[in-house]
């Protein structure tokens, strides 16, 4: 730094603030267009009823939005919100554990970056091509029914039947998203350092023992991570449901918030309560997040 | 994760883990190979039952059926644009004021840095309606008068696929904290040496920030080219602007049903196939991305 002195110096700041906010702006006016402004418009029409064109029509109706997703008979709070959350809940399940025991395994085996590589694949894939390639797989002529009858099973209609329509579309989304969480818990596993497991060895603990004493509390920042991040990531997606099922069918059997509020906009045009139904996603996003880091905080001091 | 060689595998012979690790990659692994294989399936033979992995023969008319029915000139332009413009603008925008957060002093710098924090807490699912509306009501454009009524705004020009997209809280915060690194005594020679701010950030900031800039360009490439649900709402308002992935969603509705799902595969494989190449390419560069957002 500069020792302080008079006018040059008071110049040369003058000058690093206006070249900062020079920097700046283009963030700025972008955030302002379309983070506040947006925000502002949000709220506004969540209180709103609306029918779309002219913006003259906004009728303010209070809280009537909220009140009507909740009211009786009305299919937000169960299926969909309930869809919502058995959605996240079963993806992060799945991805979870699948993600943990390849990535131990991985952690085992040489030529790591390979099997890495070959998990990421689903994740820089469309969501188009893995939401088509999987209702196909799931076809009643598709490779899964083909296999089913191979081992002499009946064929099951998986996107068409609606007690297996969601747990179908978990798995792909659960499939499609555990490239990340192996990366992440990869990273986890590698910075465990080395002199626990020798120690433990040489102790004569078996495998088992290692794995629940050592690396599971040691892994915790990292599955917190994974189970924070793809809770949100679950609670919010829509594009896979929306290739795959199209409308949430069959029924609502898997139409979820995201899709619902969707739906409500463009399909029906009923913009106010599709941006209700998007701020209630958001408030339960934020509510389980809170609620996941006071639980792990809770269960094992700090992380 | 550079130095995962240090740790020799604990187990001498892994054979459990062999087994977890190769079911694992063959239930990734086999969807692709059967949208590469059903790509080439004759007419009438998908969905005939016993189901054959293999195609009788390898058939090349869905390629050529696929190219037919998607204007693919097209789409292959709109979402090259539109990636591209996505792209550039990101990293231009997060460059510029990732180096302001970080090394200009400045009133006002740690407000500023919050509020980019805050961007990134906000779910995109909340801003589809209000972008949309934003983007109808443009004022003076698309036939609006200049209270951004009377016509369709924005939302039909190809500026509506890319505007939403242009700046990216992440990116700025990436950068940010790359450039932090950057040791001050290089800059205060330069500033010595009578450098202006501009060029100090150009020739000597921008050159140091490579490595964190093909990370930020290849993970924004990738989620820009496989966007999906706005570009379906955008080519709902204006089909000239449909983007590859919507082009290829379309092909369900236009097909002859005995061809459907093979020329289907046969477009998605076409789609995949520039982000996937580009990733086996620079991989590296993407996962470290990707560790460092944590999120896709």
């Amino acid at each position: 730094m500069a020792s302080a002195g008079g006018g040059p110096v008071r110049a040369a700041r003058r000058r690093q603030t206006a070249v900062a906010y020079l920097f700046l702006t283009p963030a700025l006016l972008f955030f302002a267009v379309f983070l506040a402004l947006p925000l502002l418009f949000a709220v506004l029409l969540a209180q709103s009823r609306w029918a779309g064109f002219d913006l003259a029509d906004i009728e303010p109706v209070g809280m009537a939005n909220f009140t009507d997703l909740f009211a009786r008979g009305s299919t937000f709070l169960t299926p969909v919100l309930t869809n919502t959350l058995l959605y996240a809940v079963g993806t992060v399940a799945i991805a979870l554990l699948g993600a943990l025991t390849l990535a131990t395994c991985i952690n085992n085996l040489r030529f790591q970056g390979l099997w890495r590589t070959l998990s990421f694949l689903p994740i820089v894939t469309t969501v188009v091509a893995v939401g088509n390639v999987w209702k196909y797989l799931y076809a009643p002529g598709g490779l899964i029914n083909g296999a089913l009858n191979g081992l002499g099973l009946h064929s099951v209609a998986f996107l068409q039947d609606p007690g297996t329509a969601l747990p179908s579309v978990v798995v792909v989304q659960a499939w499609a998203s555990m490239g990340t969480a192996i990366l992440i818990l990869t990273a986890g596993l590698k910075s465990i350092p080395e002199a626990y497991y020798e120690a433990a060895e040489l102790d004569g603990a078996g495998a088992g023992t290692i794995f629940r004493r050592i690396t599971l509390p040691l892994l915790r920042p990292s599955l917190l991570f994974v189970c924070i991040t793809q809770f949100i990531t679950g609670l919010q997606s829509f594009a896979l449901i929306n290739v795959m099922t199209d409308d949430g069918g069959p029924g609502d059997a898997t139409n979820v918030a995201a899709l619902e509020m969707y739906q409500q906009a463009f399909k029906y045009g009923d913009w106010g309560i599709a941006s209700a139904a998007a701020f209630v996603l958001f408030l339960v996003i934020v509510a389980i997040t809170v609620g996941q880091l006071w639980l792990f905080r809770r269960k094992g001091g700090e992380s | 994760m550079s130095r995962s060689a240090r740790r020799r595998p604990r187990h001498r012979r892994p054979w459990g883990s062999y087994a977890v690790v190769v079911a694992g990659a063959v239930l990734t692994l086999v969807p692709f190979l059967d949208m590469l294989l059903t790509s080439f399936k004759g007419p009438g033979e998908y969905g005939k039952l016993p189901y054959r992995f293999l195609p009788q023969a390898f058939d090349l008319s869905n390629y050529r059926a696929a190219m037919e029915q998607l204007n693919l000139p097209l789409l292959f332009r709109n979402s090259v644009i539109a990636t591209a413009v996505i792209t550039g603008s990101i990293l231009v925008t997060s460059a510029l004021a990732g180096y302001a957060l970080a090394k200009l002093h400045f009133p006002g710098r740690e407000v500023i840095f919050r509020l980019v924090l805050s961007t990134m807490m906000f779910p995109p699912f909340l801003f589809f309606i209000p972008h949309f509306l934003i983007l109808v009501h443009w004022p003076g454009a698309g036939g609006n008068d200049l209270l951004g009524r009377g016509g369709a705004g924005l939302t039909v020009s190809l500026a509506a696929l890319v505007m939403p997209f242009l700046v990216s809280g992440f990116g700025i915060f990436l950068m940010r904290q790359f450039m932090i690194s950057i040791p001050d005594e290089l800059l205060e020679a330069a500033r010595i040496d009578g450098a202006g701010e501009f060029a100090l950030w150009w020739r000597i900031v921008l050159p140091q920030t490579k490595p964190v800039a093909v990370t930020l360009a290849l993970l924004t490439f990738v989620n820009a080219w496989n966007e999906y649900i706005w570009a379906l709402l955008i080519s709902t308002a204006n089909p000239r602007l449909m983007t590859l992935p919507v082009g290829i969603q379309m092909l369900q509705s236009y097909l002859d049903p005995d061809r459907m799902v093979p020329v289907m595969m046969a477009g998605l494989v076409l789609s995949i196939l520039p982000v996937l190449l580009l990733f086996l390419l620079l991989q590296k560069h993407y996962l470290r991305g990707v560790m460092l957002s944590g999120l896709k």
